[in-house]
């Protein structure tokens, strides 16, 4: 009874409320929704334009409804358009980044992963300031490094190699491996590793039976960081490897920059297409633990 | 008798030596990779020091001439416009970027529906390369078949949208594309931080009888403040490097007005052969970075110390 | 013993000068030539070399000339210079300097291409006397083209032979709702267009400001003059939308009657081509104008440096490419399609374009009158480091309104100076 009593007195109040609270939903929708509309347009336009008939596209303009239909910029631009210096594609681009990529995430994360586990649990005097200079590399700008590299590159042989980039990048990748790597073991209890000390436990025992097997999170932080930010690189890609070896990402400048011929809109955009599925498929799958491990990891 | 002080003192002296394998071998596992991430960090920006005061042109060449291709770069018209870009660029980004980022994650942590698929669509422009997104939004900023050529389609023939045609705006264009690329990331991480807020200390709040505003403003934004350095780390640190999204966007046009340090740096090393000039310019780069850094560093340093002082 | 030894050494001399013989020539081109007709073009030189016997490779670089220069100059400091690479211009003399290129007199001599060359290359080519550079083309900037449907309905009935002449028909064009000048503004457009300006009006003030780079002329009230007639360009008979605009979308003002005039190398008779438009029905073609009544000849010239190399199959390779690219047939074939005309001047252009058949007549005469000139906007003449100031002077007269040409002559010559 009273609580009938009760509902009715606040009936009215409760209106009010549930008005200004089914406004304050549709306010926050629709901010979400119109942000939601400026990021998919681009995404939008790729699509859109990797379908459509590259007539129709410079008669229409390149954010319209599609007034046409053609599969044929997809087998193209993966295998049979004239680009970087063969008439193949970029097929073979794409399976350059694969092999530059993939290695130089694995092992720059697994550096990272033992940098920051020494950093964090077994730290030596000059500890705290070895880590925030090897951080200072996140900084760097490449075209400062390319001479450098060239000359380093060259002393060992490894110039024009797929090998040198790969290098290259997992040199470059242990600023970032290590920051995050270090921020997330700091949380890592000190208790824990005191405890297996005392067990009789070493260095290396730890790293492999408590430190790695609480790393899933990072560890993906940082694979998605990686490989998105390797298989993204353009300038060391470009300068490092040389003839059949050039990475995607040179096969899609050429697309896209055709200074003295015309724009081949949909085949750039079926190629652009191609290059951008691995990352977007890695931080399709990998999203939720992204930002997992990077809280975890970033609040200090 | 001798045997057995032989045998303690063999014991002793193998206790010693496992303690100094243990206390060797962090260092020996981090020194491979240590080493070589400080011969990048320091290495090459000493001889890109060195090459800065050097007569290098065409190869680097190594005869000290003092300081005169900081001379010749500051007398360059273009290299001040450069500069001076890049502190508006980095000021607006990082600025906007939390702004948007902190926006939308507050807006998705109000208990929205199909959350997952909202931060899909906000995360996914960092899977992008700059170049494509630089390329992409150049087409749809050009006037003659993107936005404006749109809008003018669907009737409102006086619509204009040419941020990138005009020199005064193009660089605004520049740093709206650089916010779409990256507001995403801010938006993840603020979003965790929201969501690990104490719980209790908002219900306080509100037993005080505080409004959602002032609950943000006094209880949940102070507790995620470290997100907003943390983020604002990786947003500089994007910031400085800013190259591809220029060069695919809009070349360093409209002439020369959205020309920056690293854009210059390239051209001047590589195209003009001017590569002591070029590393002059980059030192100035680092220099630029210093200025935010090295304040960042010493505060943190000593809010640790304090932190510690406290115990 | 003596014999069994002897025969041995014998054995190893006669191994080590077979496998010299069967040096199987390769090759490395590096160059800026990554996509459409320009790859095509290049791929004939492929196509060529292959069936010489030769195994050929390529690294084609896309984007900015710096990007090519940037991966040429950390290959050789890597101590790994390539075989071959696209080059032109000043630079051939500086990458000269460092002593690192390969001198080509043997083949040069033997095939007499100091006797077929154009003159005006050859000092480009042989910076210190010695062949090091192979062209393969020569280019014309000082181009007009104009676009037939355009013409027809502003009333103009030929391109304009003087700049007066111009002005008048550009007002015809704005007065018939026409754009008059089809541009897109990047560094290197506004520069050629500004240099066409500069040497149709006054051939003195070209040589002594972009061939000499003399400042003073620079800032000379002929510069002046020059820069008021390009103000005049810029604002009456050029549109708003030139910055940020591509240069696939500027030949379809031209190729739909939007624009009358296009001002551009002979490159585009390579791009109109591919485009399937046809002289005289869709396009037409002549000198761009000049207050001086000759013909006249802005030259570029595409070539191919070689650097030493340890390598001896890619010693051999480079004899043979330097070979094919002086060849009559991949000259004619190569410029065929990419609109120039071909660097020996002794090759009949029967099939060729009839605006690229004018080109080579206009060459000789030039040559005759001596009014034949490198270009400047295309990095013929002075070194990158001033060019690269005039540049982004000339863009920036472009896109600031505000900019008066006495600012501008002065904010180009103090631009130079600077970097002296």
């Amino acid at each position: 009874m009273v609580d009938a009593t009760f509902d009715l007195a606040l009936d009215s109040q409760a209106r009010g409320e549930s008005l200004r609270y089914a406004m304050r939903r549709i306010a926050i929708y629709s901010f979400l929704g119109v942000f939601a509309l400026i990021y998919l347009l681009p995404l939008f336009v790729v699509v859109a334009n990797s379908f459509r008939q590259l007539p129709e596209i410079a008669q229409n303009g390149l954010i319209a409804l599609p007034h046409s239909f053609s599969l044929s910029a997809w087998p193209k631009a993966w295998a049979h358009y004239c680009v970087a210096g063969t008439c193949e594609g970029i097929k073979r681009n794409f399976f350059n980044s694969l092999y530059m990529t993939i290695p130089a995430t694995i092992v720059s994360t697994l550096i990272g992963a033992m940098n920051g586990y020494v950093l964090s649990k077994w730290r030596f005097p000059g500890s705290e300031t070895l880590f925030v200079c090897i951080v200072l590399g996140v900084f760097m700008p490449g075209q400062i490094a390319l001479l450098p590299w060239a000359y380093i590159l060259g002393a060992l042989h490894l110039s024009n190699s797929v090998y040198g980039l790969i290098l290259v990048h997992i040199i470059q990748g242990l600023s970032f491996t290590t920051l995050f790597c270090r921020n997330y073991y700091i949380n890592i209890p000190d208790d824990l590793i005191k405890a297996a000390r005392i067990d009789g436990a070493g260095f290396w025992r730890i790293f492999f039976k408590i430190v790695l097997p609480l790393s899933p999170p990072i560890l993906i932080v940082t694979v998605i960081w990686q490989f998105t930010g390797i298989w993204n690189e353009f300038l060391f890609g470009l300068v490092f490897t040389g003839g059949t070896q050039q990475p995607i990402t040179v096969a899609l400048v050429a697309l896209a920059t055709s200074q003295m011929n015309a724009h081949p809109y949909d085949v750039a955009s079926a190629a652009v297409m191609i290059g951008a599925v691995p990352p977007l498929l890695i931080y399709l799958f990998g999203g939720k633990y992204f930002v997992r491990g990077l809280t975890q990891g970033a609040i200090k | 008798m001798s045997n057995v002080l032989t045998a303690s003192q063999a014991i002793q002296a193998k206790a010693r030596r496992r303690e100094m394998l243990a206390a060797w071998t962090p260092r020996l596992a981090i020194a491979p990779g240590a080493f070589a991430s400080l011969v990048y960090v320091f290495g090459f920006t000493l001889w890109t020091l060195y090459i800065s005061v050097s007569n290098s042109t065409m190869l680097p060449t190594y005869q000290f001439v003092g300081l005169k291709p900081y001379f010749d770069l500051w007398s360059n018209e273009r290299w001040k416009i450069a500069y001076g870009n890049l502190f508006y660029f980095s000021a607006f980004y990082v600025a906007v970027s939390l702004a948007v980022g902190l926006g939308l994650a507050i807006a998705i942590d109000q208990r929205v529906r199909g959350e997952a698929v909202w931060r899909t669509i906000f995360l996914y422009p960092l899977a992008v390369s700059f170049v494509v997104t630089g390329t992409v939004w150049s087409w749809l900023y050009s006037p003659d078949a993107g936005i404006e050529f749109l809008v003018r389609s669907l009737g409102w023939h006086d619509f204009t949208f040419r941020l990138t045609t005009n020199r005064y705006t193009a660089i605004y264009a520049i740093i709206a594309t650089g916010i779409w690329q990256s507001s995403g990331f801010a938006m993840a991480l603020f979003l965790a931080g929201l969501r690990s807020v104490d719980p209790d200390l908002v219900k306080a709040a509100q037993i005080d009888g505080a409004g959602p505003a002032r609950i943000y403003r006094k209880v949940i934004l102070p507790s995620i403040a470290p997100i907003f350095v943390a983020v604002a780390v990786v947003l500089l640190q994007f910031a400085i490097k800013t190259f591809d999204l220029v060069v695919a966007l809009t070349h360093g046009g409209p002439g020369i007005s959205t020309t920056f340090p690293a854009t210059y740096v390239y051209d001047l090393m590589f195209q003009r052969g001017e590569i002591a000039v070029g590393a002059a310019a980059a030192i100035m780069m680092l220099a630029a970075l210093a200025v935010v850094l090295v304040p960042y560093t010493l505060w943190t340093v000593w809010r640790s110390r304090r932190e510690a002082g406290h115990g | 013993m003596l014999t069994i030894k002897a025969a041995l050494a014998g054995a190893v001399v006669g191994a080590l000068a077979t496998t010299a013989a069967l040096a199987e020539p390769k090759t490395n081109l590096l160059s800026q030539w990554s996509e459409g007709s320009d790859a095509a073009a290049i791929a004939k030189l492929g196509e060529m070399f292959t069936a010489a016997g030769g195994k050929w490779e390529q690294t084609s670089i896309a984007g900015h000339t710096a990007n090519t220069l940037a991966k040429l100059r950390a290959d050789v400091v890597a101590g790994n210079a390539p075989p071959a690479v696209q080059l032109k211009g000043p630079e051939i003399a500086e990458w000269n300097a460092t002593g690192m290129t390969a001198n080509l007199d043997d083949l040069a001599n033997k095939e007499g291409w100091d006797k077929v060359v154009a003159p005006e290359l050859l000092p480009v080519m042989k910076p210190t006397g010695h062949w090091v550079a192979a062209p393969m083309n020569i280019h014309r900037i000082n181009w007009i083209w104009g676009s037939t449907k355009a013409m027809e309905q502003a009333g103009i009935k030929s391109l304009p032979k003087t700049w007066t002449e111009f002005n008048a028909d550009c007002d015809k064009a704005v007065a018939a709702h026409l754009i008059c000048i089809a541009h897109f503004s990047q560094d290197w457009t506004d520069a050629t267009t500004f240099e066409v300006v500069v040497y149709g009006q006054n051939i003195d003030l070209f040589r002594k400001a972009f061939v000499e780079g003399d400042t003073n002329a620079m800032r000379s009230p002929d510069m002046v003059k020059a820069l008021k007639q390009f103000r005049l360009m810029v604002s009456k008979y050029m549109d708003p939308g030139i910055a940020g605009r591509d240069y696939d979308t500027a030949t379809s003002m031209i190729a739909k009657g939007q624009a009358a005039f296009m001002i551009m190398g002979d490159w585009q008779i390579g791009i109109f081509t591919a485009a399937g438009l046809k002289p005289g029905a869709d396009y037409e073609c002549a000198q761009a104008p000049t207050d001086w009544g000759k013909p006249g000849f802005i030259l570029n010239s595409d070539s191919v440096v070689f650097f030493k190399q340890k390598d001896p199959d890619y010693v051999e390779g480079q004899t043979l490419l330097a070979h094919l690219i002086m060849s009559p047939k991949f000259q004619t074939v190569f410029n065929q399609a990419k609109g120039s005309i071909p660097a020996r001047l002794d090759i009949d252009l029967k099939d060729f374009n009839p605006c690229q058949q004018m080109s080579q007549k206009d060459l000789q005469a030039s040559i005759a009158d001596g009014t034949l000139v490198r270009s400047m906007a295309h990095n013929m003449t002075i070194l990158q480091k001033y060019r690269g100031a005039i540049l982004d002077t000339v863009t920036s007269f472009v896109n600031n309104p505000k900019m008066t040409p006495e600012e501008a002559a002065s904010a180009m010559a103090d631009a130079v100076d600077a970097q002296k």
